[in-house]
């Protein structure tokens, strides 16, 4: 299997099988305990059923978007996720250069493998940074200022990994970061050589935003779940959110908002955007899906904020449900973290542009030339 | 496995495998990105129960409909599809043979691979075509003008197929039009000798009504899916539709119409029908079935235009519940496709024949002597 054998997600979720060694490919495919909200996460998709219109000349179609004041050419970007290097050495510089050839927005989480500093060398097109919130305020302190004089656009505070979810498939294969060989892991490392070889030679594995602050930035071995519950401040509230908010002075997203309430309060604090996630069905098993829960999201606070639809996408259609809905954008990790191990950024590139054919496809099917053409009305919830 | 053996749509479907080359199997069978759609489109018709009456003397069923200005013996009829000569050599005149015998409206395609003018010598029942607007205007007008003298008797227009769905299938398959060899296709063709055979002693294939027209017609050497995006015109719209309507000014479909919204601007240039549709699963994943919309539509234009449900018909009985909820008839693709395929003009006798034959049982075990005492009354959806 080639990369010009994938032809949707399942395609590169498979190439990546083959190419990652099997902790890191499950780190990638896992998800907390029964991964029954992984998994709901994208069939919620197909409870609701498209309804086109036709005829209505569907020649030309404006794929754009506008969120936290950004114009995006597609009405979805790569959501930030952590650790890039490890699925292929080029890491984020591989997917920032592809979302910046497709002129949508990059996601840098707090643990990145290339510094912001970098990526904004990189890149020009819109940027986000991921926060998450650490016990060390120094930290806290220093990583903002950075991203500020990096000139990125949008912050995103992750509100949904007080602690760490249960990840029980890292239990098995031993993930940790960066990857430490064991006996049990040894095997899948030795059969997947290039991945090694690559590791080993393309430069040093670091968590840049961190290493001068904790010692798990630079070497010991440790897992996400132990890192989220060892590192980041539990008692994190609303005040902390709202003061993080108002030192960034720009725009402000809280990442893994599920209840009305708290979007309301989202709004409240002074935030510009919520991401409605679950954090890819990798922390609260047995949540509620982002699709499901969108409308009475999008109902309170839709005409305030932008309000994203994170999780599940494996389609182009799904996009055009969740954008229909009222969601502003939408976006995903996995969507292009597969094509990332497969291939690197013409991966990546692979993976945005069939996405991207699939949404313009999809509008010209329902008859929609414009994504604010796009509403309820052409939906339908099955009854169950 | 023989046509004898073929007792309903899997049987026919597994016969078609047996006797295709996979690619041309899988275009047949296959929907668009992940078949969502195209599953759900047999499976909606599972979500609702029908409630028999009994002791109501059924000695005698009436199954005839009018629908297109034609009464037809049974209230279903097959669906216009592209290109039966890839299916079996005869194409076409198989299965127009094949409908007029059983007495329902015979459907042919702006792709099809024999002529309008050789149909309407073969078959003297009632024929409808289905027509395709193409970027060169000029082909429409050709197409509809040839219908009418040849004594087509409606006509009409798709409007779900302005860009062609994603078949994932036909990429992995590398199908084409003429079916091209290609190493990984090659032992497909070599498994199937009969089709092969047949394929290279007949005629050279054509989209026989287009041929003339566009020098793709010959030899396209390309997938449908190329097709469809280069030659099909997206800028289509009502105007176009309207100028259709006027211009054949007789019984007129839309076919793929899936909104109250458009089956009301149906009304409104003149349609005599509208079928509800999504073609069969081929285009837009994710969108509604036709069974799951039907009501919707014809609760809101059921009294004014002829409404006709096309997609995911397996059963007699997915056609005594949409009659149900007030479809005037069917009509289904994939299943006659399959029996084509499996048994040429006899394979297309046997399936009408079966469907013929499970929709007279299934209205005798509902009680009903004829089509019009189907009604929602006697469905129930199961929550």
């Amino acid at each position: 299997m080639k990369i010009k054998d994938c032809h949707n997600f399942s395609d590169f979720r498979k190439l990546a099988k083959k190419k990652l060694p099997s902790p890191i490919f499950h780190y990638i495919d896992g998800a907390a305990d029964d991964e029954i909200t992984y998994n709901r996460n994208t069939n919620a998709y197909n409870d609701v059923d498209l309804v086109p219109n036709v005829l209505r000349g569907v020649e030309n179609i404006d794929l754009s978007t506008t969120i936290f004041g950004k114009k995006l050419d597609l009405p979805f970007y790569c959501a930030p996720t952590a650790l890039q290097r490890l699925f292929h050495y080029d890491g984020e510089r591989a997917v920032g250069k592809a979302a910046q050839k497709f002129k949508t927005m990059f996601g840098v989480s707090a643990l990145a493998t290339v510094s912001v500093e970098e990526i904004s060398s990189i890149i020009d097109t819109p940027k986000l940074f991921q926060f998450y919130f650490h016990k060390d305020r120094g930290l806290n302190d220093a990583v903002l200022e950075r991203v500020k004089a990096a000139k990125f656009d949008v912050m995103a505070l992750t509100v949904d990994t007080i602690t760490g979810g249960n990840r029980e498939r890292d239990l098995r294969t031993g993930f940790t970061s960066p990857p430490r060989l064991t006996l049990s892991s040894l095997y899948s490392f030795l059969t997947k050589p290039m991945w090694g070889i690559n590791y080993l030679t393309k430069g040093k594995f670091e968590l840049p935003h961190l290493q001068d602050h904790v010692s798990e930035g630079t070497d010991i071995a440790t897992s996400i779940g132990s890192y989220f519950s060892t590192m980041l401040d539990q008692s994190m509230n609303w005040n902390d959110a709202e003061k993080l908010c108002s030192k960034w002075g720009g725009h402000f997203a809280l990442k893994g908002v599920m209840s009305v309430e708290d979007a309301k309060r989202a709004v409240d604090i002074g935030c510009t955007g919520i991401m409605v996630s679950n954090h890819g069905g990798r922390q609260l098993d047995g949540s509620r899906s982002p699709f499901d829960q969108l409308a009475a999201i999008v109902d309170a606070v839709g005409d305030k904020i932008d309000v994203i639809c994170e999780g599940g996408i494996q389609r182009g259609t799904h996009m055009l449900k969740a954008l229909s809905i009222g969601a502003k954008a939408c976006s995903g990790g996995r969507l292009y973290l597969y094509a990332l191990a497969a291939a690197g950024q013409a991966g990546v590139e692979r993976a945005l542009n069939q996405y991207r054919e699939e949404i313009e496809r999809g509008m010209k099917l329902m008859g929609c030339t414009k994504i604010s053409d796009l509403n309820r009305n052409n939906l339908r919830f099955r009854k169950i | 496995m023989r046509l004898k053996d073929c007792h309903n749509f899997e049987d026919f479907r597994k016969l078609a495998k047996k006797k295709l080359p996979s690619p041309i199997f899988h275009y047949i069978d296959g929907g668009s990105d992940d078949e969502v759609t195209l599953n759900r489109n047999t499976s909606s018709f599972n979500d609702y129960d029908l409630v028999p009456s009994v002791l109501n003397d059924v000695s005698n069923t009436d199954m005839s409909t009018t629908v297109l200005g034609e009464k037809i013996d049974f209230p279903l009829f097959p669906a216009a599809t592209a290109m039966h000569r890839l299916y079996h050599h005869e194409g076409e005149r198989a299965s127009a043979k094949a409908v007029e015998k059983m007495g329902t409206i015979f459907g042919t395609s702006t792709m099809g691979t024999v002529s309008i003018e050789e149909i309407a010598k073969i078959n003297k029942g009632p024929k409808l075509f289905q027509l395709y607007i193409h970027k060169d205007r000029g082909l429409t007008d050709n197409l509809l003008e040839r219908c009418r003298e040849a004594g087509f008797n409606s006509m009409c227009l798709t409007v779900d197929t302005v860009v062609a769905g994603n078949r994932e299938r036909d990429r992995r398959t590398g199908f084409t039009t003429p079916p091209k060899l290609t190493l990984g296709s090659l032992l497909s063709f070599a498994l199937h000798p009969g089709w092969t055979i047949n394929n290279l002693i007949h005629e050279k294939f054509k989209l026989a009504n287009i041929v003339h027209m566009t020098q793709k017609g010959t030899s396209i050497d390309k997938s449908v899916i190329d097709y469809i995006n280069e030659q099909f015109d997206p800028a289509m719209n009502w105007k176009d539709a309207e100028y259709c309507v006027k211009k054949w000014n007789g019984p007129f479909a839309l076919k793929g119409v899936m909104s109250v919204e458009d089956a009301k601007k149906a009304i409104d240039i003149g349609c005599t029908a509208v079928m509800i549709s999504n073609h069969g699963g081929r285009q837009l994943d994710g969108s509604r079935a036709p069974f799951d919309q039907l009501a919707e539509i014809v609760d809101a234009v059921g009294d004014k235009i002829e409404v006709i449900l096309d997609g995911g018909v397996r059963r007699g009985t997915h056609v005594l519940k949409a009659l149900c909820l007030g479809a005037k008839a069917c009509s289904f693709g994939k299943g006659y496709l399959f029996a084509l395929a499996a048994g040429g003009q006899k394979g297309v006798e046997k399936i009408l024949e079966n469907m013929k034959a499970e929709i007279n049982r299934d209205m005798k075990l509902m009680g009903c002597k004829n089509v019009g005492e189907l009604n929602s009354l006697k469905l129930i959806h199961r929550k």
